[in-house]
């Protein structure tokens, strides 16, 4: 337990500046988007944005993000919206106290390598759907999973272990998701 | 098929094993966790909270076989169709899953979650190692044999690895992950057991819910925005997804998080501290071995209730363990709302900064292990149907939807302090309110 007093400003000031940037740029920046976004940005750009992100079938997930979502919309700063009654029918917006809760972090989301990391988040990813960024985050995490156990990892075996938990994607479609990431420099592999 | 035992429970009546998995309860590993309560030392507030992390694994692994069976029963066409599992791979994942969850809990610290700020850090990452890490240490580095070399293992050829990274959500697992949510996610089975045991032991109606509904309306079904596979709810089930959901609310807020209840998890924490720098497990490090080799492991589990009440009892844990033995805790002098609004949490700071050196420690509902989230779950409407569709309980239950995060924050000072303390709050208070 701590001694003394320390709101973790910086997690929800990265949810409202995650809403303002993307607000007009992602029409599905909803809450798998939101879960995957905060995943690159910790996992590929470096970020500590003091997440924990475990797997499951449908990709690095931490409850914790969602429940910091939650306190942003109670205290103003984003708003999300149901737009449809699909599973994923939720639509996250800046409100009114957006810039109020940036400002309590600050220095953090104007520090350098904040900044250039969520612009190249946002150039890179901001766009994309909530599927093709699931397939991407699965990928990911799989390739860290692998260069962290210290074992050889080349495009087959990371192609085929996210097969096997992302059963309704196509291989080919993993093949190019797997291409593409490493041409970003955002995994290794051998060839 | 081989002999079956049956042990009484309190919650399902029995839980019934084979002699494969007798021999791994029978294990000093699995044995430990008769040694480590379930809550800590919750009995400082609620008496009956004696109970241990073995009969609740033991609880665990009867969900979860529960929740598969039913899974598996009635989604079988759409598990074989959509996810590719045959009747042989459904069999070995029901088995994955049963002893994942029987030793989901081995790793715990002495107190239970109470300990976990206690665990040393990744080299790596610099994050803390969680329970989780250890428990699938223990398994990969101790239990083997007990796992591997068993006749009953003979048809499926289960390594101690591959349940060690099942509990550890490693990608080597591959499509088993889908039942990780059957261990760890919002209706699992381990919360679907302590909820229920939790209220059972300590006396309190908080954490009841109908069990038997919600595995009945288990289901497998695919999230169409990002095409994954999940386990959900189906229709009939909400009011037993929802009561679940509201017994964790009721279960944070009256007992986990309760105000004694957390000054003894924070004096817990000490005393552990003050025994490791005695102990010399690591020179000048006040935290657990870290769980990356067998040694560190044995020296970890070496570490139960019994040892640290032990050395508490033998006036060794310094001033933390003499506020233990006399019930002498520190006291809440200030917390904000359930759910606080900014200006909320900046008064908090300036509380403690009125309070200065009075100050024991502050504690955070998003810091402590059992926090209540807003969650959400998978809900199928017309399961079945050609129309089937997969949204979210919060769309059809407004209960569900009306609940937000906890995020209350407490500032405790030393028993001595606290008059003179509220004071300073019932100052600082009324200088708010003239302000405004």
């Amino acid at each position: 337990m701590k001694i003394t007093f320390d709101i973790p400003w910086t997690r929800y000031a990265l949810i409202a500046e995650l809403a303002k940037r993307l607000d007009g740029v992602n029409p599905q920046f909803g809450k798998t988007v939101l879960e995957k976004l905060v995943f690159f940005l910790q996992e590929i750009y470096g970020i500590k944005c003091g997440y924990d992100f475990e797997l499951y079938s449908y990709g690095p997930f931490d409850s914790q993000l969602l429940g910091d979502l939650d306190l942003v919309e109670h205290w103003g700063g984003v708003t999300v919206l149901r737009v449809n009654n699909s599973f994923g029918g939720y639509r996250i917006q800046p409100s009114e106290k957006v810039d109020s809760i940036v400002g309590k972090a600050k220095e953090f989301i104007e520090d350098q390598k904040t900044e250039k990391a969520l612009d190249d988040l946002v150039s890179n990813y901001g766009a994309m759907t909530a599927r093709d960024l699931e397939l991407r985050a699965t990928t990911v995490y799989v390739e860290r999973g692998l260069r962290k156990k210290g074992e050889y990892r080349s495009k087959e075996k990371i192609c085929s272990l996210v097969s096997q938990i992302k059963p309704k994607f196509d291989f080919q479609e993993i093949e190019q998701a797997v291409l593409e990431l490493k041409k970003r420099s955002h995994i290794e592999f051998t060839d | 098929m081989g002999k079956i035992f049956e042990i009484r429970d309190p919650i399902h009546g029995f839980v019934t094993l084979n002699e494969w998995e007798r021999d791994i309860i029978n294990h000093p590993v699995f044995q430990r966790l008769r040694r480590i309560r379930q809550l800590g030392l919750t009995d400082m507030v609620y008496p009956g909270s004696m109970h241990t992390r073995f009969e609740h694994s033991l609880g665990v692994m009867q969900v979860a076989t529960r929740m598969f069976n039913h899974i598996k029963e009635r989604r079988s066409d759409f598990l074989k169709s959509e996810l590719h599992f045959n009747d042989d791979g459904l069999r070995r994942d029901k088995v994955l899953v049963r002893l994942s969850c029987l030793l989901h809990d081995v790793g715990h610290a002495p107190f239970s979650h109470a300990a976990e700020g206690l665990m040393d850090k990744d080299q790596l990452s610099g994050k803390s190692y969680k329970h989780e890490q250890y428990s699938a240490a223990a398994v990969d580095f101790l239990m083997q044999d007990v796992i591997e070399n068993h006749p009953l293992n003979q048809n499926y050829h289960i390594k101690a690895k591959e349940i060690a990274d099942f509990l550890n959500g490693d990608s080597s697992v591959g499509r088993s992950l889908l039942w990780r949510d059957l261990v760890s996610g919002q209706l699992d089975a381990d919360r679907a057991d302590y909820l229920l045991r939790d209220s059972h032991h300590i006396g309190v109606a908080y954490g009841y819910y109908d069990l038997n509904r919600l595995i009945a309306t288990l289901t497998v079904a695919i999230e169409p925005d990002n095409d994954s596979p999940v386990i959900a709810v189906e229709e009939g089930g909400e009011h037993a997804a929802e009561a679940l959901i509201i017994a964790r609310y009721m279960m944070f807020t009256q007992v986990y998080f309760q105000h004694t209840r957390r000054a003894y998890d924070y004096h817990s924490i000490e005393s552990i501290k003050a025994l490791l720098a005695k102990s010399k497990v690591q020179a000048g490090k006040e935290v657990f071995p870290a769980p990356t080799s067998k040694e560190n492991v044995e020296e970890y589990l070496k570490w139960d209730d019994w040892k640290v009440l032990g050395l508490i009892s033998a006036g060794e844990a310094g001033k933390n363990g003499k506020i233990m033995m006399e019930r002498k805790h520190h006291r809440a002098v200030f917390e904000t709302p359930e759910t606080p609004r900014a200006e909320d949490q900046e008064f908090a700071k300036e509380i403690q900064d009125a309070l200065g050196s009075k100050v024991a420690f502050v504690d955070f509902a998003s810091g402590s292990w059992y926090k209540f989230e807003a969650a959400d779950v998978p809900f199928l409407l017309q399961p079945g149907h050609t129309d089937e569709q997969l949204t979210t309980l919060s769309t059809i239950s407004s209960v569900v939807k009306g609940l937000t995060t906890v995020n209350r924050t407490r500032i405790y000072v030393p028993m001595g302090k606290k008059d003179e303390a509220r004071e300073t709050v019932a100052k600082k208070r009324k200088e708010r309110e003239e302000k405004r």
